[in-house]
């Protein structure tokens, strides 16, 4: 499937969000994704299904501050 | 020296601290560790899917640290409730250091902003602690709308000139039934025992810290300096003025000669 992650294309085989994590080689920890401006929750990431060219976002926490 | 509370959180330590700026991770864990820090801010940002990034929250979770996500980077209200809702899910807590700065040039802290998302962040749920002008006015209302702290700053961000705006910071803590924490531009660990000393609840310490020579040792400066501080307006201090006032008696060994 072909989405947009993070303003950028990107293809990855699976259909739900925790499918597009497994795909990235990324801890997993401490980060958060949002759809259409909406943040997903954690527990609903196995079972929220992406289609193309749905808009990602990832953030991740880092040091700053 | 006394602890103090947050939402019903205890803290033993009065020295909040940073993240940012720290020549690499391993110098801020020393740095924070020996500063013996319980709450330590961190940001959020669009994950970097080409470069792996340090791992920091285990490191600071092993500690024992809280940590504290901040919306740095927000330039609305709307963006900053965005930016607390992310955080909670990232790093699993409720707590929020409610930043907003429109202009990059100096951060300089939008207030009328930052008014509306913190009413709207406490509806959410959230604990917020925002970090706003030295604004006595700001901080009762920011109060009254529920926040748990305020953080007015010191000094502009980053600028390590201390404790500028020192007459407004006592008026805030003068007046302020919630915990007051001043923020930004503390430079040395001086400014941070000064603000202890009048009556601040604790302080937040970054740039000092990060980019000292030695950052491990620095934090430990900082930390004996909030305790001094502290103590020091715990056991009271004495009163200024510009009469003479001796601690031993004079007269009698003068009388002596004569």
């Amino acid at each position: 499937m072909r989405i947009m992650l993070n303003d950028v294309c990107h293809e990855f085989d699976g259909k739900t969000v925790a499918d597009l994590l497994t795909s990235l080689d990324k801890s997993q920890q401490g980060i958060a994704i949002a759809i259409n401006q909406q943040v997903v929750p954690k527990s609903l990431w196995s079972t929220t299904e992406l289609s193309e060219q749905t808009q990602v976002f990832i953030f991740e926490s880092i040091a700053g501050g | 020296m006394s602890s103090f509370f947050i939402a019903g959180h205890e803290f033993h330590s009065r020295l909040f601290t940073g993240t940012g700026k720290y020549a690499s991770s391993a110098a801020m864990i020393e740095s924070l560790t020996s500063s013996e820090s319980e709450l330590v801010t961190l940001s959020l940002r669009r994950m970097d899917l080409k470069n792996q990034t340090d791992n920091i929250l285990q490191p600071l979770q092993q500690q024992g640290m809280k940590l504290l996500p901040n919306t740095s980077g927000a330039r609305t209200a709307k963006e900053a409730i965005f930016a607390a809702e992310l955080a909670r899910e990232a790093l699993e807590t409720n707590w929020v250091k409610l930043e907003i700065h429109p202009d990059p040039r100096y951060l300089m802290p939008d207030g009328m902003e930052t008014l509306l998302a913190a009413e709207q962040l406490i509806k959410k749920g959230f604990v917020v602690m925002p970090y706003v002008h030295a604004d006595p006015v700001l901080c009762k209302r920011l109060e009254e709308v529920g926040c748990q702290c305020v953080m007015p700053l010191g000094s502009p961000i980053g600028s390590n000139m201390g404790l500028a705006s020192r007459p407004f910071l006592e008026i805030i803590i003068e007046q302020s039934r919630v915990p007051v924490i001043v923020d930004a531009g503390i430079g040395a660990p001086s400014d941070a025992a000064l603000a202890l000393e009048i009556g601040a609840d604790a302080v937040l310490v970054n740039t000092a810290m990060a980019v000292a020579k030695q950052p491990k040792q620095m934090g430990k400066a900082f930390r004996l300096a909030v305790e001094a501080g502290r103590m020091a307006y715990e056991s009271g201090l004495a009163e200024k003025g510009v009469q003479a006032n001796a601690t031993s008696p004079l007269t009698d060994f003068i009388g002596a000669l004569s």
